[in-house]
């Protein structure tokens, strides 16, 4: 892998990191909600 | 309702899980962008579900004026609530791809420009809806707001076409073919399905939290 592949690889797990964490977080808000 | 929508959003979440799995691995890298191409997979279908949501958000809004069903109030505070979840997908995997490709975060040119002010307007919506006491009045003037968003999604999907901008053209929704090939349009695909029915799941479970809220308030 070299640097310009590692850079762009970087960019896109951020945003699949960053999109599972919302995903997750705003399920499990709505998991508590609804268990009230 | 809420049991049911809760069961959809874990479906749907599997969808996404293989998604991923389907985008990393079994998709072909893209000669000129890169790896960063891939971002296209979670950023288009999360802004496709947030215009749904807000979409229909404006066409509940818009039926509640005439029909005074606060059922209609419900899902459209429901789906508002979903659609700034999905919106903070779109807005931060969005600039994760401008930066490498693009060479800056953000870009306030037109498509970029109205799709942040269509976020704010529902940021103000809700901002409204906890301000506001009165069921009554809470629909109806959250109603005028949410029919806002009739205009403004039309004109986000076609700002592209409308004015000079260096956003990319769209891929699917558009006169002529796709313009993409086979193996990556079928990884899109596959995503807009499962953020579709993630949405589905989400604003189930959300306007069954709503109803049992009003049951209760009496």
């Amino acid at each position: 892998m070299n640097q310009e592949q590692a850079t762009t690889g970087g960019y896109m797990v951020a945003a699949y990191l960053i999109t599972a964490v919302i995903l997750l977080g705003y399920f499990a808000s709505l998991y508590r909600r609804g268990r009230r | 309702m809420t049991r049911g929508g809760l069961w959809i959003s874990g479906l749907a979440m599997a969808g996404i899980a293989g998604v991923y799995w389907l985008a990393l691995l079994g998709t072909p890298t893209e000669r000129w962008q890169g790896l960063s191409q891939k971002i296209l997979y979670i950023h288009a279908p999360a802004a496709w579900a947030a215009l749904l949501a807000f979409g229909l958000v404006g066409v509940a809004s818009a039926a509640y004026l005439f029909l005074r069903d606060i059922r209609l109030d419900t899902f459209a505070e429901a789906s508002a609530e979903v659609g700034l979840a999905f919106s903070a997908i779109m807005l931060t995997t969005g600039p994760l791809w401008g930066r490498p490709v693009w060479g800056s975060w953000w870009e306030w040119e037109p498509r970029l420009t109205l799709t942040l002010l269509l976020v704010l307007l529902f940021v103000g919506y809700r901002a409204l809806r906890n301000a506001l006491d009165f069921p009554e009045d809470r629909a109806r003037y959250s109603a005028v707001v949410g029919v806002m968003a009739l205009v403004l999604v039309p004109f986000v999907h076609l700002s592209v076409y409308l004015f000079r901008t260096i956003h990319p053209q769209p891929v699917l929704l558009k006169p002529s073919a796709p313009s993409m090939p086979w193996e990556m349009l079928r990884t899109l695909l596959t995503s807009i399905g499962a953020f579709t029915l993630l949405y589905i799941g989400f604003v189930t479970a959300r306007y069954g939290i709503g109803r049992r809220r009003q049951q209760e308030a009496g």
